[in-house]
Formats: structure tokens, C-alpha cells, sequence
């Protein structure tokens, strides 16, 4: 089996370098039968990449101690689906997953032989440069099949940390999001290879962008939820480098995911977008080069190692090679693109949204970077942390989500300044009532009080379009209301299904704002038949136990809650005690509800009757995952909607005469 | 001016905005990262300053008061023997012990005991099990005992 592993490893660099030399070979002399030998590698390289994966599932699966990866991450106790997540816990597996999953997209893009455009083979260049990458360095310095000198009784074991439900899908879908801007990118490229100037390759890669940022999005969050129930400190995101090297891309690719559609209407911004997928792209490889290099201090970062260099090397090899690109062609890309014609249009608000983005990616990189850039400067390492991205992301979020409610009341091409009053103003007063009310019933806080209005103001201004919209269907069809709400979705899946994204982030930001601003805290050292208070919450300290599970032993306390007096069950905080781990590890308890999240930590002992608590009130904190649950549904259906984008063109100006 | 450029102009300076902003914030913000050694031999320079610094445990040290809520313990460089004694409000946190790599935030005293307002600890490697051929427990441990002579 080890043969097998690493033979298909040599083998991936063989296959790939074959099928680039083939690539290139059957464009120069433009023979199909090289092109057909090449599309023949991607797929054998899908296989050999397959059997590798597979394998590596096994010899996990079955404790094949004899196994380094295996040793090092798993023992014989732990439970099959953390065996088998243990494929992504470290750096060697982490980078067969990277490329496997580039492998199958590969595969994916030139398995139909109908569907096979011109570009293909240039497209294929560019993920095969991929592909031998990693493949190199899995062989030459992080290789997951290498053996043990003696084969130990027993592994390791994974961390506690990573034994938990978001472990088993969070690397899974960040990753699927990273390797997924390698497509929209490698047909950028290829587009300017070719000198198409068109909008094709964003029409063939929509599909792939989109499902790439649902992935990213889907990541952060499963990461900020697995932070929130593992780590014990109550928070969700703390702009750790690691977590701020992952919500980089996603930034670009929400912007890039507006301006194409500037350019797939108007053909505008070329440039912009080339420039955009690129920087994204970037960033996905820069994320990954920053949690192996150990540059910067991290609670995520993988142990050191010289994998930094590789990718470091790799990044800067792509960058070049993609600027070189655009700079050749950037005459032609400038000869056909069009300029904005009014200021007060979709397009330039789009711009602006744009803009913004693009400047909270900055905000994000400067801060992230700012201990190597002061240390550079002055000598000193400045680290900013936490209070840096509040104050500085939160005015631009805002801004962002200001911008989120007018911009679907702006036409395309010159909006009618009248109509744009109109259409805001019922949304506008609903915005206004609340801020009232908040202040009513004695809400403390302006900055909160204004995102919370602002966020309101964008709900209702997504949920008036779809009112006029159904009301609009209603009166030209006479169908009933579900039915006129569901064909209007579906007969313009992509603008509703934004719009319901957008809603999704209208709920998220509910639950941000409130639990950043209203968040409560007490921590409590307290005796047995102790009663504390915390908010409206009593809690009663019952007693200390002790029990036992999968090997690993359990210590939890017994808590009682009455809420504003009324009985409200009760609650077990643990610490447990792995087998493999010198130390316990918090498990966190929550008793959430709609509104709030009553959120106890165990801390630690003096004797039986005798404990520490640390516990926290944080509001809204549900609406958070459930607000991320809607921006997978929305993007869902902007995905399955939206073929070509002529037939959509007709239908939206039909749409736009009806309101 | 053509649409085009003036639009550029408004997002320029925009752009401008943006990073006063950026550059406003950063020094109150940020947080100085000097070593043990710098803090305790400079203290005036550094009385005032939010500043963060990192050493290792000395696992004897750690008092917790569970009534006040307040853990005092002392941390040191590796190979060093200047101890940094450390006041925090708050609790323990996770792996509270042994050879591991405690990161403090907050100021030095005047009496030199550096008031924390954070405290997080480091494994050395953290999401990487330790190398199973060389990791000892107790050769880590006795290297620490001879640091303390």
C-alpha cells in the first residue's frame, strides 16, 4: 500500500507534465489528437488522485499505525468519523484534499466532449500547473504515505479541538471554495491567451464562481459556529490571521460576483473583473501559504515548516505570470470596453459596492499584515487585533449594507430619481418606526441603534421588491400568492435569488450587531446550592459529577436556570479529559433560544462544592447560522437559475416596464 | 471631465478617507510586541504602553484565587532566568500548564507586576500532534527544571 501511495503520487507528476507537453504541443502544431491525449491525462490524473485520497481514507479508517499521518493524527479509540476527518488535520492530507478536489474539478471540465470550446486546452494549462504543484510538494516535503521507523502501539490522536461536527466540514467546504477559484481564474487566463475580449469566460465560469463563494461563505461561517461551541470564549470570529486569510477571497469574489454582471450586460469593466479574479485567486494560495509558513502568530497556524517557501515561490510564479498576461493585452482589453453613462445608474452603483469591498479586503490585509509591515518600518512588531477590524470594518459594513437596500431600487443604464423616492419610502419609514421603537422600550447603544436600523432598511427593501413583484405577477396572471411568489422566483432566479441572499446577510448582520454590542458576562466562583444572576437568568450551582465516554472522562456540573423567575430546565457545562491530551478540555454548554444564547463555561474546580463558572448572555447569536442557511438557499437558486443571459436581458426590461 | 474620471475622482477620494481612517485608528489600536527581557530592563519606556509579550509557563507559580476571581502567575523567556509576574482577572484558560507558551496583553505596573488583560496559551504546535519520536513528556519536563536552576 505504500508502493500504491506513493507511485500514484509520482505518478500525478508524471501524467501532469505529460499532459502539459501534450497541451502545448497539440496548440502549436493545432492537432486535435494531442489536445485528445491531454483531456485523456486530466482524466487518468483524476484517477490516480482518486486512489490516493481513497487510500489515505483506508489506512486512516483501519489505524494503520505504520503510517506517519496515521500515527500523528489519530489513535485506535477515536471515533471512525474523526479517523476519517482526520484526512484534513494536517498539512500532508490538507494538500492531497487540495488536490484531489482540483483533480475532480478538472476532470469535470473536460469530461464533456461536446461541451468542449477552444479554450479548454488553455484552461487546462492552467490547472495542470496547478496540480503539478502540489503534487511536488507533496512528494518532495509533506508526503501522507510516509512510514514510521517503528510502528507504535497506539497514534497520537487528533486534538480535542478538532473532534467536533464543524472539523468534519468546515476544512472540507473552505477548501472546496479555494480550489474552486482556480477554474474562474485558469479561464481568465486562457481568455486572454486567446485574446477573447468577450464576456464568454465569465458566462462558462458563473456557475463555478458561484458555487466556489457558496463554499467560501459556507466555510467561514461552519468555522465561526465550530469557534463559538469548541473554543469556550464565547466569540465567533475573532480576525485571527488564519480566519482573516479566508474571508480575504471571499470579499473579491462578492465583489467580482457584481461587476460581471456590468460586463455581461454592458461590457464594462474588463479590466476590473480580469483584475478581480485574479486578486482572488491570489489569495485563496496566499491563504494557504499564511496557516503553513508561520510567519505570523496564530492559534490555527499549522506546526512550522518550509512549506511556506513552496508556496511562496508558487504565488509569486502565478502573479507575475498573470500580470504579464493582462499587461500584454491590455490595449485590447481597453479598445472594447465602454464607459459608464450616468452616474445615477446600477452601474455605478455596482461600482460603488465594488469599491467598498475591495476596500474592506484592504482593511482586512493591511491589519493581517500590519506586525510584519511595522516590523519592517520601526522595528517593532505592532500587533492590532480585535478593537483595529471593529473600528474599521464596522463603518464599512455598514456603508455596505446601506448600499445593499438602495441599490435594487436603481434602474440599469439612468434610474428616474422620482420613482427611486417612491419605491424607498415605505421601507424607509418601517426603518425609522423601529429606531423608535428601539429607543422606546429603552435600547441603549446609537451605534448599534443605527446598523440595526440600517440592516431593517435593507430587510425591507428586499422584502418590498418581492411584494411588488408578486403583486405585479398576481395582476397580469390572477394566480394565488404562494404560487405568484414561487414563478416569479423562478422565472428570474438570479435576481431573487440574490435578493434572498441579501436577506440572509440582513440576518446575519442582526445577529453580529447585537451580539457584538448587547453581549453580557459574569464570571463566578460559587458553592454547592449557590444561586448567581446573570441578565434575567437565575442559576443554581446543583453539584459536580464525573462519568465516562469513549474512553474519555467526563467532569460536569449540575446548573439549574430559572428565567425571570420561571423554571427553564437546567444545563451541564463539561471539562473532559481525553486519553491522549495532557489536558482537559472545555465543552462548552448553550441553551439557545430565538432571542439569545445562554452560554456556560466550566472553568475549574477547588473541591466538589466549590466551582467557577464563566457565563455569557449573547443575543441573536442563532440568527447568525440561521442566517447563513438563507444565503445557501439564495445562492442555491441563483445557481440552478439563469442559462443565458439574452433571454434574461429581455425578461428583466419586461419585468423593469411592468413596475 | 468625461463621467468616467469624475467618477474615479469621487472614489479616489474615497479611497483617501478610507485610509486616515485606516492609520487613525492603528496606534491606539494596535499592541507593542517586545520580549521579557526588553520590558523588564526598559520599564520606563514601556510604562504606559499597551503591550503584548510572550514566554513560557513556570507552572509553580500559578496562584488562583477563586473568590476574587484573579490569577497570578510568572512567566520567563526559554534559557532565561528573569521571571515576569503577571496579575489577571479572569479565569484559567485551556492547557494552563506545563512548558506552554503563554501570550499576555495588557501594561506594566509601576512595581512591575504586569497587569494583564488577556491571556491566551500557545501549544507549540497546536493543530499538529507532537512528533511521536521525539516528544518525551519527561525530558521536556526535566529540560524545564533545569532552566529554573
Amino acid at each position: 500500500m505504500y508502493l500504491i501511495g506513493n507511485i500514484a503520487l509520482i505518478l500525478g507528476i508524471v501524467i501532469s507534465l505529460y499532459s502539459l507537453a501534450a497541451n502545448i504541443v497539440g496548440l502549436k502544431r493545432k492537432d486535435r489528437r494531442w489536445l485528445e491525449s491531454a483531456r485523456g491525462g486530466i482524466m487518468s490524473l483524476a484517477f490516480v488522485t482518486s486512489i490516493a485520497a481513497f487510500l489515505l481514507f483506508y489506512i486512516l479508517g483501519t489505524s494503520q499505525f505504520q503510517y506517519q499521518y496515521v500515527a500523528a493524527y489519530t489513535n485506535s479509540q477515536l471515533p471512525l468519523i474523526y479517523k476519517l476527518a482526520a484526512f484534513w488535520a494536517g498539512n500532508a492530507g490538507s494538500l492531497l484534499l487540495w488536490t484531489f478536489l482540483l483533480s475532480i474539478y478538472a476532470a469535470i471540465i473536460v469530461f464533456n466532449k461536446k461541451k468542449q470550446n477552444s479554450m479548454i486546452p488553455y484552461v487546462s494549462i492552467i490547472l495542470l500547473l496547478n496540480m503539478l504543484f502540489f503534487y511536488i510538494v507533496m512528494v518532495f516535503n509533506a508526503n501522507p504515505f510516509e512510514m514510521t521507523d517503528t510502528i507504535p502501539a497506539d497514534g497520537k490522536g487528533l486534538n480535542p479541538m478538532l473532534q467536533n461536527p464543524g472539523m468534519v466540514i468546515h476544512p472540507l467546504t473552505l477548501y472546496m471554495g479555494y480550489v474552486g477559484l482556480a477554474v474562474p481564474f485558469a479561464y481568465a487566463i486562457a481568455a486572454l491567451l486567446m485574446k477573447k475580449m468577450d464576456a464568454q469566460w465569465i458566462k462558462l465560469t458563473r456557475r463555478w464562481t458561484l458555487t466556489a463563494w457558496l463554499f467560501l461563505t459556507l466555510g467561514n461561517i461552519i468555522g465561526g459556529w465550530w469557534a463559538y461551541l469548541e473554543l469556550g470564549w464565547g466569540g465567533y470570529w475573532a480576525w485571527d490571521p488564519v480566519e482573516n486569510a479566508s474571508f480575504l477571497p471571499w470579499l473579491t469574489v462578492s465583489a467580482f460576483l457584481h461587476s460581471v454582471m456590468i460586463q455581461e450586460r454592458k461590457g464594462m469593466l474588463r479590466t476590473w473583473n480580469l483584475s478581480l479574479i485574479i486578486l482572488s485567486y491570489i489569495l485563496s494560495l496566499f491563504g494557504t501559504f499564511l496557516v503553513r509558513s508561520g510567519i505570523l502568530t496564530s492559534v490555527h497556524a499549522f506546526g512550522d515548516s518550509n512549506l511556506g517557501t513552496y508556496f511562496l515561490v508558487f504565488m509569486a510564479f502565478m502573479m507575475l505570470f498573470a500580470i504579464y498576461v493582462v499587461a500584454t493585452r491590455y490595449q485590447l482589453i481597453k479598445k472594447e470596453s465602454k464607459p459608464i453613462e450616468a452616474y445615477f445608474s446600477k452601474e455605478s452603483s455596482f461600482l460603488l459596492n465594488n469599491f467598498i469591498l475591495v476596500a474592506a479586503a484592504f482593511a482586512v490585509f493591511w491589519g493581517t499584515m500590519y506586525p510584519l509591515i511595522s516590523e519592517t518600518i520601526t522595528g517593532t512588531k505592532v500587533n492590532v487585533g480585535a478593537p483595529y477590524f471593529n473600528k474599521v470594518m464596522a463603518p464599512i459594513m455598514l456603508a455596505l449594507i446601506l448600499l445593499m437596500a438602495i441599490c435594487p431600487l436603481i434602474a440599469w443604464q439612468k434610474a428616474v430619481f422620482d420613482r427611486f423616492i417612491k419605491n424607498m419610502l415605505a421601507p424607509l419609514l418601517t426603518a425609522i418606526a423601529f429606531a423608535i421603537i428601539l429607543v422606546a422600550i429603552g435600547v441603549k447603544g446609537l451605534y448599534a441603534i443605527i446598523g440595526l436600523t440600517v440592516t431593517v432598511f435593507m430587510f425591507a427593501v428586499h422584502l418590498t421588491e418581492f411584494w411588488r413583484g408578486i403583486c405585479a405577477r398576481r395582476k397580469a396572471t390572477k394566480e394565488g400568492f404562494l404560487k405568484a411568489a414561487i414563478q416569479l422566483t423562478r422565472k428570474n432566479q438570479r435576481r431573487y435569488g440574490g435578493y434572498i441572499v441579501h436577506i440572509g446577510i440582513a440576518i446575519i448582520a442582526v445577529g453580529v450587531i447585537s451580539s457584538q454590542a448587547y453581549s453580557q458576562e459574569v464570571m463566578k466562583t460559587v458553592n454547592k446550592g449557590e444561586t448567581f444572576k446573570v441578565g434575567h437568568y437565575d442559576l443554581t450551582f446543583k453539584n459536580l459529577a464525573e462519568t465516562n465516554k469513549n474512553g474519555n472522562g467526563i467532569v460536569y456540573a449540575n446548573l439549574d436556570i430559572t428565567y425571570k423567575g420561571k423554571d427553564d430546565g437546567s444545563i451541564k457545562p463539561e471539562k473532559i479529559f481525553y486519553a491522549t491530551w495532557p489536558e482537559p478540555s472545555t465543552e462548552v454548554a448553550i441553551k439557545s433560544n430565538w432571542k439569545e444564547d445562554l452560554y456556560v463555561v466550566l472553568s475549574s474546580w477547588e473541591s466538589k462544592d466549590k466551582v467557577t463558572f464563566v457565563v455569557k448572555i449573547n443575543p441573536f447569536v442563532s440568527w447568525i447560522w440561521a442566517g447563513g442557511i438563507i444565503m445557501l438557499i439564495g445562492t442555491a437558486i441563483a445557481l440552478l437559475g439563469g442559462k443565458t443571459t439574452s433571454s434574461l436581458r429581455v425578461k428583466s426590461q419586461q419585468a423593469g416596464g411592468q413596475k | 471631465m468625461s463621467k468616467n474620471k469624475k467618477i474615479m475622482f469621487g472614489l479616489s477620494l474615497a479611497a483617501v478617507a478610507i485610509m486616515i481612517m485606516f492609520f487613525s485608528t492603528m496606534p491606539s489600536a494596535g499592541s507593542k510586541e517586545v520580549s521579557i527581557e526588553e520590558l523588564m530592563t526598559k520599564k520606563d519606556i514601556y510604562q504606559d504602553e499597551y503591550v503584548l509579550t510572550q514566554g513560557l509557563l513556570k507552572e509553580d507559580s500559578i496562584k488562583w484565587n477563586a473568590d476574587k476571581i484573579e490569577l497570578k502567575f510568572e512567566i520567563f523567556e526559554e534559557g532565561k532566568t528573569k521571571y515576569l509576574p503577571i496579575r489577571y482577572e479572569g479565569v484559567k484558560p485551556d492547557n494552563f500548564s506545563d512548558d506552554v507558551i503563554v501570550i499576555v496583553e495588557g501594561f506594566l505596573r509601576e512595581d512591575g507586576v504586569f497587569e494583564a488583560e488577556k491571556v491566551q496559551t500557545k501549544c507549540p504546535s497546536k493543530y499538529e500532534g507532537e512528533d511521536p519520536n521525539n516528544y518525551d513528556a519527561g525530558m521536556h519536563k526535566k529540560m524545564n527544571e533545569n532552566k529554573q536552576d
